[in-house]
């Protein structure tokens, strides 16, 4: 057993209201920087849609992470060869009119353009070029779009829909979208860390953060490529690729991640988990229906003495340990079990969960006043809007099993709470949902209260980072600090 | 310091002047020699007959000391001026010019007039040229030129082989070097095996001649090179502007495949995705 500690997290989609303001607060604190202008860290996405860059998730298009050839994994995008071969010329990239091209406007035109018949607008600049250019696309361009004919029908996961499902799915009055929000999953399994031909990209030891180093990256952009949720990007201006850092400067003082913190929907879970390293290259191998159990399987229950040993045994501290035992993300994803990893057929193995979202309650207007055409307000999770197909390819490898069982006992607590506080459904019924999703009242309650009424050290549960530790492994803090000083003393360039 | 020894040093004067002025006659004589041979000879004899240029036996019976002066000093810019004498003889040598020797200075030309005075009136000049014959070539001499030219059999002092910067047609490969002239219809351009085998022994120009001052071709060397580039003159054709033409459009043809190879070989490259997306072509 080789313990090791990953900060994880987990996104309850139900409570996502789609507002991007962890996109905004992720885009003013670290790519508000010339060269930067089109990367959002974070991002939200509507679902059924395209997302960002368009289409992500069709890797025949993208080629982004491993698959299976002779019982081994390969890079979908690349190999030792095909780095060499490909080194100046990477064919799959995507073009920035894939992500989109940054703009501003030009306000002066408001206030100094020549009196005339029109009122004045502001004209939009593009952020690259610096010239002015027609808005084609944006990083949110299908946002509220469930229905489009362009971007939600081509969504890859609807593939597998039969054709009445996706009737169902853009008709009017059963229209259904659900948002998506998505930053980097900091994977057990980075393809884009295998990736790279400067060795720049590295998983952090302490804590699991996959970071490219800035001084070591040789700007091959393989990692983009590599990546199958395109979630590194390549800065034209420093001429280095970059990623969500999952905010470590804040992590290390204690803080959450800016996303995080400011989520208005507080959907978002943080927490450190313990798992199997010697098991990463196993469990990516598994055929697709199992990758779901198998990543479960790799997490370590932190409250078990053997796993305590192993992690001691590390040089995990047991302030780390005592965080594990604490961690929200443990028991939506090992103790619930109603987070799921998304795409995990990508085989990097996520460690970012997502809560599938119900079907919202379907409402509409007549003569003033909002009504549910649905009478059943708890219906079946066969009678969803959202087809449980699309769900399952989108989070569980195209495989309905672990999906319709975290959809039941998310529904079983919602009878079970609906039971005790409205009281319109009796208590004999809700007992029963609880029993067929494998659920006591007791974990009811408990996944309530993380869900409706959690506070904000529940949602985070911030481990020490040890930083002086980590910096101890490398080198002699009092050595460093006289030879030169702490930190970088110039900001990444284009060059050696 | 006393009167004998002031004496002593002033005759030892007098006798440094005295040998250097009989050094520097005599040098100034080897010196217009050695000039004639590595700049004239190729083009010139000296009661050889007429290479390309003309035979220079009595030159100073035809023309003026001070015309010739200005002419070897710098013959383009007499030519130039229209000068009826100095056209004919560019006719007379099928177009060529006499090349500007560097360093070329009236004092220089002075001292080549006075050599070729005095050996105009000897029986046999050292600078009457070369002559190997009229006879056919041997298959053998062909053959050994080729070596030679290719560079397969060494130059015997140490010069470098032909191809490094001329070619000639069906050289084979890549063919030779690009930097002096195709050598195919040199044989024809310098009418004849004589005035090529006096281009050989002291080639004149100013890229060949450095190169050649200290590494001379030998005699021996000259008449296989002779026999192999008369042999191309008769075979081959010479690298016209129509073969320029064929080589440019061979070049582009060849750019186009390589383009159309790297197409296919990155066929399955990502192309644009959102565009062909929103125009409805997925």
């Amino acid at each position: 057993m080789d313990v090791r500690s990953q900060v994880s997290m987990v996104f309850h989609l139900d409570k996502c209201i789609g507002c991007h303001t962890c996109s905004i607060a992720c885009k003013n604190i670290w790519t508000d920087r010339q060269g930067t202008e089109y990367m959002w860290w974070n991002n939200v996405e509507t679902k059924p849609g395209t997302g960002y860059p368009t289409i992500w998730e069709d890797q025949e298009r993208y080629k982004g992470g491993w698959e299976k050839g002779n019982g081994k994994l390969h890079l979908k995008s690349t190999s030792k060869a095909r780095v060499v071969a490909n080194i100046f010329h990477n064919p799959h990239m995507p073009s920035m009119d894939d992500y989109y091209e940054p703009w501003t406007y030009d306000y002066q035109t408001l206030f100094n353009a020549p009196e005339g018949n029109d009122q004045p607008v502001a004209r939009p600049v593009s952020r690259v070029t610096g010239e002015y250019m027609e808005i084609e696309a944006g990083p949110n361009f299908d946002d509220d779009l469930g229905g489009s004919p362009i971007y939600a029908m081509n969504d890859p996961n609807l593939e597998g829909l039969n054709s009445e499902q996706r009737e169902q799915l853009f008709a009017v009055e059963r229209l259904v979208f659900f948002y998506f929000p998505r930053i980097c999953n900091h994977c057990l399994n980075p393809s884009c860390v295998a990736s790279c031909p400067s060795g720049a990209l590295y998983k952090r030891g302490e804590d699991g953060i996959v970071l490219i180093d800035q001084k070591r990256c040789r700007a091959w952009r393989s990692c983009v490529a590599a990546c199958p949720y395109k979630k590194t990007f390549y800065n034209w201006h420093t001429g280095k690729s970059e990623k969500c850092i999952l905010c470590y400067p804040r992590l290390e003082t204690g803080q959450a991640p800016a996303c995080f913190h400011s989520c208005v929907g507080r959907i978002r879970y943080l927490g450190v988990l313990l798992y199997d390293a010697e098991l990463i290259d196993e469990v990516a191998s598994r055929p697709d229906d199992e990758l779901v159990e198998a990543q479960r399987q790799m997490i370590l229950d932190p409250f078990d003495v053997k796993v305590i040993a192993a992690a001691r045994k590390n040089g995990i501290p047991d302030d780390v340990i005592t965080h594990a035992q604490m961690s929200p993300v443990y028991q939506f994803v090992k103790v619930w079990k109603i987070a799921l990893p998304p795409h995990i057929e990508y085989r990097t193995l996520p460690m970012l969960f997502y809560v599938p979202p119900m079907s919202p309650v379907m409402a509409s207007r007549e003569n003033d006043t909002i009504s549910h055409l649905s009478t059943d307000l708890f219906h079946d999770i066969d009678e969803s809007r959202v087809p449980m197909q699309f769900l399952a390819n989108l989070f569980g490898a195209g495989h309905e099993g672990k999906l319709r069982y975290a959809l039941y006992k998310q529904r079983a607590v919602r009878l079970y709470r609906r039971a005790i506080t409205v009281g319109d459904i009796d208590v004999e019924t809700a007992a029963r949902a609880l029993r067929e999703a494998n659920c006591s009242p007791e974990e009811a309650d408990e996944i309530y209260r993380l869900t409706s009424l959690c506070t904000f050290e529940e949602r985070f549960v911030i481990p020490p980072m040890h930083r002086e530790e980590a910096i101890q492994m490398l080198e002699d803090p009092h050595g460093h600090r006289q030879s030169v000083g702490f930190g970088f003393t110039a900001g990444p360039r284009r060059g050696l | 310091m006393s009167c004998r020894e002031k004496r002593t040093r002033h005759g030892a004067a007098i006798l440094t002047l005295f040998a250097c002025f009989l050094l520097s006659s005599a040098g100034q004589a080897q010196e217009a020699a050695n000039t004639f041979r590595q700049s004239c000879m190729s083009c010139h004899t000296i009661g050889g007959g007429k290479l390309v240029g003309p035979d220079l036996k009595g030159v100073e019976e035809r023309r003026d000391r001070e015309w010739l002066l200005g002419f070897i000093v710098n013959p383009s810019s007499v030519l130039a001026s229209g000068d009826a004498y100095a056209l004919k003889l560019k006719d007379e040598a099928g177009g060529v010019i006499m090349p500007t020797v560097v360093g070329m200075t009236r004092e220089r030309a002075e001292a080549i007039l006075d050599l070729i005075a005095g050996e105009s009136q000897l029986e046999e000049s050292q600078f009457a040229g070369l002559d190997i014959g009229d006879e056919p070539f041997s298959e053998a001499d062909i053959e050994r030129g080729r070596q030679i030219f290719r560079g397969d059999v060494r130059l015997a002092n140490g010069g470098p082989p032909c191809l490094s910067c001329h070619t000639v047609e069906g050289l084979g490969g890549l063919g030779g070097g690009r930097l002096g002239p195709d050598l195919t219809k040199v044989y024809e351009r310098l009418q004849g095996r004589k005035n090529l085998a006096s281009w050989l022994l002291a080639p004149a120009t100013q890229t060949m001649q450095p190169v050649y001052a200290k590494a001379s071709i030998t005699n021996e060397e000259i008449l296989p090179l002779v026999a192999y580039l008369e042999d191309e003159a008769q075979i081959g054709t010479a690298d016209t502007t129509t073969a320029q033409v064929i080589f440019l459009i061979l070049g582009l043809a060849g750019a186009v495949l390589g383009f159309v190879a790297a197409d296919s070989v990155w066929r399955g490259r990502l192309r644009a995705v959102r565009r062909p997306l929103v125009r409805g072509e997925r």
